[in-house]
């Protein structure tokens, strides 16, 4: 009988030993997937003190309209395709000064606005040497005949589905500014009316210039904080056509060191 | 990519500005039948600009070139202008500042007249510079070998 009790006690103790260890291991899992989930800003609004005076509204855009990206400083391609009447074409990004692609369609009621002020003759205020390209998909998905009688004469344009994707045009109307000098896109975004789009593109030619300027010029005393820093850095480094993946980033300290002596 | 129309067909290289386009010869008048013409350079092509490079051989650097290959109509085909048959294979040789059509000082030319598949065409090319003729018709060359030109006339 006592054999017994002894066994039922110690079974009893090592039952509620791996319980407890069971236990300890939930709740730690479940902590880990609570600082996740904190790390990825959930649950902000919920825990953030609320404030008494205006509450900033997030940014947006007309349903329907595409939010832009901005700079990305993304390899850009060359733009192949046929056009409306058969020809075939590459418009090269890198063979020039700035280019402008226009992604359209000829189904959707914004890009109507777009086709139409193309074919207005009056100047399309782009900056001086920026070339436009129109680009809509190909063949297969769009009809050749509409966007033909959409076109304005002699305005460039390029039927490519494969273009679409390559930029990763989420829809249309979208813009893609490729900085020609340093082949790589210089901003983004989608807009409901031409003025928006010289809007983005002067922006985007302004900022540049501006990065360059400061670039030549020195950058003097750095008061900023280390997120001011690195925003800035980044924006020097796609200026000079350096983004994310290009193989000068791999260098080690000494590599770089070694550059001159190699190249020199 | 391959860029193909007109019975005429072409790997473009990344940087290149290719056309593949019909064409109405240069001084004649609206309503007249419009010829395949092949147009590649390594600056960006104005859509102004002639079929034997005007408008565009100003805007060559010494790194550039331009190349036209423009097709006559099959009544060509039978003259002794066009009696070499099979495209050119340019050499360095083959080039000189005075075989341009427009003359630019430091660049360098030459133009062929050929048949290919019962098809007449003339080849015409532009270096940017002569003094550099060697590297720029290795890149010439390097385009032309990708060249596919279709033998049905009756496009």
């Amino acid at each position: 009988m006592t054999v017994l009790v002894t066994v039922l006690l110690v079974g009893l103790t090592v039952a509620v030993a791996l319980l407890g260890v069971l236990v300890v291991g939930l709740l730690r899992s479940h902590a880990e997937i609570l600082r996740s989930l904190h790390e990825l800003g959930a649950g902000r609004e919920d825990t953030a003190p609320r404030a008494a005076g205006p509450v900033d509204v997030p940014f947006g855009v007309r349903p329907g309209v595409l939010e832009p990206a901005g700079v990305t400083g993304a390899g850009a391609v060359d733009v192949s395709g046929e056009t409306p009447d058969g020809d075939s074409v590459q418009f090269s990004v890198t063979a020039g000064p700035d280019t402008l692609l226009a992604f359209l369609s000829s189904g959707c009621l914004t890009c109507h606005g777009i086709w139409e002020r193309f074919r207005d003759r009056t100047p399309l205020g782009l900056p001086a040497g920026t070339r436009l390209v129109v680009v809509t998909q190909g063949t297969e998905r769009e009809s050749a005949t509409a966007v033909e009688k959409l076109a304005a004469p002699g305005l460039a344009v390029v039927m490519s589905t494969a273009v679409w994707e390559a930029y990763e045009v989420p829809g249309s109307p979208y813009f893609v500014l490729v900085d020609g000098t340093a082949g790589r896109v210089a901003g983004e975004g989608s807009a409901t009316s031409w003025e928006q789009v010289e809007r983005l593109v002067t922006e985007a030619t302004g900022d540049r210039a501006r990065d360059i300027a400061a670039h030549r010029h020195g950058h003097g005393e750095d008061t900023g904080d280390g997120a001011h820093r690195e925003a800035r850095a980044d924006r020097e480094l796609l200026a000079a056509g350096i983004a994310p993946g290009h193989p000068s980033l791999e260098l080690t300290a000494e590599e770089v060191a070694e550059l001159p002596r190699a190249q020199g | 990519m391959k860029l193909r129309a007109h019975g005429m067909a072409v790997d473009a290289p990344r940087g290149w500005e290719v056309r593949i386009s019909r064409r109405r010869r240069e001084g004649q008048e609206v309503g007249a039948e419009r010829r395949p013409v092949l147009h590649a350079a390594t600056v960006a092509l104005p859509e102004e600009r002639g079929d034997f490079g005007g408008g565009v051989t100003p805007l060559l650097s010494e790194e550039d070139l331009f190349v036209s290959l423009f097709e006559y109509g099959p009544e060509a085909v039978g003259t002794p202008l066009f009696a070499t048959k099979g495209r050119p294979r340019p050499t360095v040789a083959d080039f000189a500042p005075n075989r341009l059509q427009r003359s630019i000082p430091g660049q360098s030319g030459c133009q062929w007249f050929f048949q290919e598949g019962g098809r007449a065409f003339c080849l015409y090319v532009v270096l940017g510079s002569h003094a550099r003729r060697a590297a720029l018709v290795n890149r010439l060359n390097d385009v032309l070998a990708t060249l596919d030109l279709d033998a049905d006339a009756s496009r």
